[in-house]
């Protein structure tokens, strides 16, 4: 794939009533998103000044329409993901967090400003209901990202059982994901992402549904997974401990209209663990998030 | 003799997990004889009324003489043929229009223009029984299969058509967007999201098909045939023969609990993962 330069910046339409995608748009319009591009290319032929940078949010803006009412759900937010790093990004319900994680991932567009891009990263979302496929075993589903990249049989089964085991689900290659607890589909879920060896992951409350048990579990496979891997990872969370926990930094976004509030680097070194969570300095910052939400929560906000 | 594992050894989850098993299969046998016992008890009630005259033998005929007129329709060929020209044009009418209302549902749930286009004109189509527009197929194809068979394929795609296009449009949006997102576009979307996640309400479509396609092949019978089980049922009251009736009746009963059961069955193969977990 030839670039006019090394870095390529892919300028969204501006659209002027955006709404959710319909199924025509879906199957008619090849859609912007550009997920899985081609697994043998790679995209590190970058050089230069920017060398850190993945995606860069510019000035995104964001209007939803609903029964002729125009919301303003994001400001002229900028957000950058540097490669290699993982962002938390925390705020109150309904500030329009996932909204912006959703159109950095190319699945909605702004209406306005831009996204750019190093190259064509591949791109893997841990939805927040899992949206696993209900009619594909486990393997399957695993495989899915694969199988629709052309991955043949025999290489994509190899490698989904990889992740099947890493996430511990080894046992139920063949169940539904109807017949899994909470916890083992979020698992799933998490499998069928990194199985794409995503250069970036996008998560959106990957752990919203699920039992404090159960998320802590999950967390600490998270952060095991992310240390061994190193992806470019954002997640969307309302837990602030989660936040903490998995960042290198945490994003703070403002009340509807959703602006970046702040952006505070998690000094904590790796490995971590849920121990992590009883250091003063996690405590410390903690505290001053909670600060910084304070005014911005009210009684929205779930403290955990 | 040295016993390693002695009955006494054996672990209390095995022990508990053999008792609830044969707990539930013990439970599953009273359940299926019970189903079947109950009209075999009717049967017999029915049986004792007759022949004791406690009702009228003339039009409750016994079943024993239904049975033996069974065994008689049977023999002289009467039965089984009418039997398989009935499956016939079931069959033919219930799989032709069945398809083309699967197609061309899913494609109105995937086209807004062609829904806007032809939704509404469907639904009023669907409005009128299909068996009132018997007669004027009549005066188009003459009496013939044809008439018979597109009756029968008229219900089945109505019903498949507005299933289908229901079917792919009560897909979660969160499935299509995961579908994107890995990669499944266009055709791809289609086949590996669009088609499976449509496929339960393809089958209810069917099971509802199958039962209406039925009743319509039947009444066809009734008034544009002289073949078929609605002609036997229809030539036993004319003749007043209310045990060949009876024999007509049941005959059109199995008929309807096998092609749903086909359907149960073919969509248990094709949908491993609906209903297992719905098992009690």
């Amino acid at each position: 794939m030839d670039m006019p330069s090394a870095q390529r910046s892919l300028r969204l339409k501006i659209q002027s009533v955006p709404e959710v995608p319909t199924l025509e748009t879906i199957i008619s319009v090849s859609v912007v998103a550009r997920m899985l591009p081609n697994l043998a290319e790679r995209t590190d032929a970058v050089t230069g000044e920017d060398q850190d940078w993945l995606v860069r949010a510019n000035r995104i803006t964001k209007v939803f329409t609903t029964n002729g009412q125009g919301v303003l759900a994001l400001e002229a937010v900028d957000l950058v993901l540097e490669r290699g790093s993982f962002t938390s990004l925390i705020g109150p319900s309904g500030c329009g967090k996932s909204t912006l994680l959703r159109i950095i991932g190319g699945i909605e567009t702004p209406s306005q400003g831009s996204i750019a891009q190093q190259a064509s990263p591949r791109i893997a979302f841990v939805f927040q209901d899992h949206a696993l496929f209900p009619w594909l075993t486990v393997r399957d589903n695993v495989a899915f990202g694969l199988k629709m990249a052309g991955v043949e049989t025999k290489e994509r089964y190899r490698r989904s059982q990889l992740w099947i085991e890493r996430v511990g689900l080894a046992g139920f290659e063949r169940a539904f994901p109807d017949a899994l607890s909470g916890g083992m589909r979020q698992r799933l879920s998490i499998a069928r992402a990194f199985v794409t060896e995503p250069d970036i992951l996008l998560m959106d409350e990957p752990m919203g549904a699920l039992d404090e048990q159960t998320r802590m579990l999950i967390q600490e496979d998270l952060i095991r997974l992310w240390e061994e891997t190193r992806k470019t990872v954002l997640l969307v969370t309302h837990s602030i401990d989660e936040a903490i926990l998995l960042g290198d930094r945490v994003a703070i976004m403002s009340r509807r209209p959703g602006r970046i509030k702040a952006i505070l680097d998690v000094e904590l070194e790796r490995p971590r663990s849920l121990h992590t969570m009883a250091d003063p300095r996690f405590v410390a910052l903690k505290d001053t998030i909670i600060g910084d939400l304070h005014d911005e929560v009210m009684a929205s906000m779930e403290f955990r | 003799m040295t016993s390693i594992k002695s009955p006494s050894t054996k672990s209390p989850i095995n022990e508990e997990l053999e008792r609830s098993t044969s707990h539930s299969r013990r439970l599953r046998r009273r359940d299926a004889l019970l189903g079947i016992a109950t009209p075999i008890v009717l049967l017999i009630c029915w049986q004792a009324a007759s022949s004791t005259n406690l009702i009228d033998a003339k039009i409750f005929t016994p079943p024993s003489t239904i049975f033996t007129t069974a065994i008689t329709l049977i023999h002289n060929g009467v039965l089984t043929h009418d039997l398989a020209i009935t499956s016939l044009r079931l069959i033919v009418g219930f799989v032709l229009g069945g398809a083309l209302g699967i197609i061309v549902g899913i494609f109105l749930g995937i086209f807004r223009t062609l829904r806007a286009a032809f939704s509404p004109l469907f639904a009023a189509l669907y409005a009128v029984p299909q068996i009132a527009v018997l007669p004027l197929l009549l005066v188009i194809f003459g009496i013939g299969e044809t008439p018979k068979i597109l009756t029968v394929a008229a219900v089945s795609f109505f019903v498949l058509e507005i299933n289908a296009m229901a079917g792919v449009r009560s897909i979660d949006p969160q499935l299509l967007e995961a579908g994107r997102a890995y990669g499944a576009k266009g055709r791809r979307l289609f086949w590996h999201v669009l088609v499976p996640g449509s496929l339960p309400a393809i089958f209810t479509g069917l099971r509802v098909a199958a039962a209406l396609a039925l009743v319509v092949v039947t009444a066809t019978e009734f008034v544009a045939a002289n073949s078929g089980l609605g002609y036997l049922v229809w030539n036993s009251w004319q003749l007043f023969e209310p045990n060949e009736m009876y024999v007509g009746l049941i005959t059109i009963a199995l008929v309807g609990v096998v092609l749903t059961g086909i359907v149960e069955l073919v969509g248990r193969r094709i949908m491993p993962w609906s209903g297992r977990n719905t098992r009690d």
